[in-house]
């Protein structure tokens, strides 16, 4: 079992474009680590280096306590499940499984009590005898991660693995594979861009953005403290409403003020922004139609342009002092497009960043 | 769509495809009628009934003492399969190692493969023999075997066959597993490139097999020859032995291999058409 270190790592490609400029980040053993951004963002590149099929440019690789820079992938006791499953299309489903094994040598009937333990946790069993190609999307799926299970490794790395799935099957397969990490208790890497994905398995989560780490938290932290306007709109689904609104000095703290909306904040922070423009921040469940929320100054009265009805709550499509929101309330409060509504906002979840800088400045 | 101009096509298609097959196979049917044919009877014209001559005609081949055509099966044999099993292990390598690797020059290393490709035989022929006589290697089999490790052709078959079938995460997902490169070539891509060597196998086997121009040039001693050299030197034979059944016979004899090797082979034949166009 091992941690994975990364030091001051940097990826530049032979054409000269840099993928990752200084990566540091350091992801502890048994955990299961989410690393999630947008394509193209080096999340897939820094799993790759982990995995030893890309080069390492600068900087020191370390999984457990042996630096990895130049040990090649199969001396790296690493196992890894491909966006595509990666099965070896003339191999049966044993085959596939035991390949791995047999290259280092087990015996025969050691090789047999791993697959077939690994397929029936997986429940395999039926289709070891089958092809890669007789096999649905989902079971494909289960014997990559069968393939990998099976060699013990310290490190599973998994690389946008449920991104080929119908949805119904990935929400199963994000539980089976949460349930197999308690299970092996092994450390998790998984890259995916799905924020739903990495809020629901990862211990913590690593957001990243052109090759640069902006936040790497536990889910409720990144969700309730982000870090910079990117997480904030990143995670979270429907994403964070971002209003411009002004700051003014009120009394003895300050006001954010946009449309009618003057809403109350006590925070010395905002000290340097009297005066100036700031981003506003407030989760879509932040706005309340129920009335004992009402207060003073937090009050919004909004068009509503369009109406999703989702059953227990509802999500409201607002246009608002010329700003678009988004709000997501019960159903039971909610009202249909082309009327009006008023709505409360919880001021005390309400966070404010630079609109420069793009940094929190109070939450 | 309306039944009947469907229907109609299929008419067309069919007589067009037929007219096809009468125009590919009677050639075949006249080489197997003449073949039991003797000379006499393939003199005085054609005829679709066989001739009662076969057993004298095949008799006369292969107990033909200037004529070794036994040695001449063997020789053809162990020049095609050899040139088969060479030509597309070895393309399937340099395919593979273009496919594969990222290195400085292969943009250019591909361009320069694609150059030979449009050099014709011909043009080198000269040197080439040149180059064997210094060797030692003149009137040997070598010199038509060691040259078909290096065949642009199936080199481009495999390198395009790769692109559409051969997904790059199966490689790497061969490495972690253990594999180091030579073992992931030979286990992991080789067998994926099954289909492709099926169909370029067959393609070299018989290339090769019909070849009569390089073996022309090399071979010169009669035990060494390969059947085209036979079928010529027997149709250039003088005017008092020459014999219309006995050379039919010996194309007859020819072709068997071959059409034995298609026959085995047909399923992917039929496939490799297809290869390259079709992505499972």
């Amino acid at each position: 079992m091992a941690g994975i270190i990364f030091k001051d790592v940097e990826k530049t490609y032979d054409n000269g474009v840099t993928v990752v400029p200084d990566l540091n980040l350091e992801i502890k053993d048994k955990e299961f680590v989410v690393l999630v951004g947008p394509s193209g963002c080096g999340k897939s590149t820094t799993l790759r280096m982990i995995a030893g099929l890309e080069s390492i440019t600068k900087g020191d690789l370390f999984i457990g306590d042996q630096r990895m820079n130049a040990v090649p992938p199969k001396d790296r006791n690493i196992a890894m499940v491909f966006q595509s499953y990666a099965l070896y299309p003339h191999m049966s489903v044993y085959k596939n499984m035991a390949f791995a094994l047999e290259l280092a040598k087990t015996p025969k009937d050691e090789i047999d009590k791993k697959v077939h333990a690994a397929a029936e946790i997986l429940g395999l069993e039926p289709y070891l005898d089958r092809k890669p190609k007789a096999l649905s999307g989902g079971q494909r799926q289960r014997v990559a991660l069968g393939r990998a299970m099976v060699r013990n490794p310290e490190v599973f790395l998994l690389d946008e693995p449920l991104s080929n799935l119908d949805a119904k099957l990935r929400t199963e397969m994000r539980s089976q594979i949460s349930k197999l990490h308690k299970q092996l208790g092994t450390t998790f890497v998984y890259v995916t861009h799905d924020q739903t994905e990495a809020m629901t398995m990862g211990d913590r989560i690593c957001v990243m953005k052109d090759g640069i780490i902006q936040q790497f938290d536990t889910p409720q932290n990144l969700y309730d403290y982000p870090c910079n306007l990117f997480v904030a709109g990143f995670i979270g689904s429907p994403q964070m409403n971002f209003i411009d609104a002004t700051v003014e000095k009120a009394g003895s703290g300050y006001q954010l003020c946009f449309g009618e909306a003057k809403i109350k904040v006590d925070n010395e922070a905002l000290a340097p922004y009297v005066g100036k423009t700031v981003v506003c921040g407030i989760r879509p469940e932040d706005f309340h139609a129920e009335p004992q929320f009402a207060g003073e100054g937090n009050m919004i009265d909004a068009y509503i342009d369009l109406d999703e009805m989702m059953g227990s709550e509802s999500y409201l499509y607002l246009n608002y002092a010329g700003q678009k929101l988004i709000t997501r309330v019960p159903a039971r409060y909610a009202k249909r497009a082309d009327e009006n509504i008023t709505l409360a906002i919880d001021t005390s979840k309400i966070h404010v960043f630079d609109k420069e800088t793009e940094l929190v400045i109070c939450q | 769509m309306d039944k009947k101009p469907s229907h109609a096509r299929t008419v067309i298609a069919y007589i067009v495809l037929i007219i096809l097959t009468f125009l590919c196979l009677f050639f075949f049917y006249i080489l197997l009628i003449n073949c039991t044919r003797s000379h006499q009877q393939i003199q005085h014209g054609f005829s679709f009934l066989p001739g009662s001559s076969f057993v004298k005609n095949f008799n006369n081949v292969i107990h033909d003492a200037k004529l070794p055509v036994l040695s001449g099966i063997k020789n053809s044999l162990i020049v095609s399969a050899c040139c088969a099993a060479l030509a597309t292990y070895f393309s399937t390598l340099t395919a593979y190692g273009l496919y594969a690797y990222n290195f400085k020059l292969k943009k250019p290393a591909f361009i320069f493969i694609m150059l030979i490709l449009v050099m014709p035989t011909q043009v080198s022929a000269m040197g080439f023999i040149n180059v064997i006589t210094k060797m030692g290697m003149i009137n040997t089999l070598y010199p038509l075997i060691l040259p078909s490790v290096a065949a642009p052709a199936v080199f481009y078959f495999m390198y395009s066959y790769m692109q559409s079938s051969l997904p790059l995460e199966l490689i790497e997902a061969a490495r972690i597993d253990g594999c180091n490169e030579f073992k992931t070539f030979n286990r992991i891509v080789l067998p994926i490139m099954k289909p492709a060597i099926a169909v370029q196998a067959i393609f070299a086997f018989v290339q090769n097999w019909n070849n009569y121009f390089i073996p022309a040039l090399v071979l010169q001693e009669n035990s060494k020859r390969t059947l085209p050299i036979l079928i010529a030197m027997l149709r250039s034979a003088d005017f008092l032995k020459f014999d219309m059944g006995k050379v039919y016979m010996l194309i007859t004899i020819a072709i068997v291999p071959i059409i034995i090797v298609y026959i085995a082979l047909s399923r992917y034949i039929v496939a490799g058409v297809a290869l390259g166009g079709v992505k499972e």
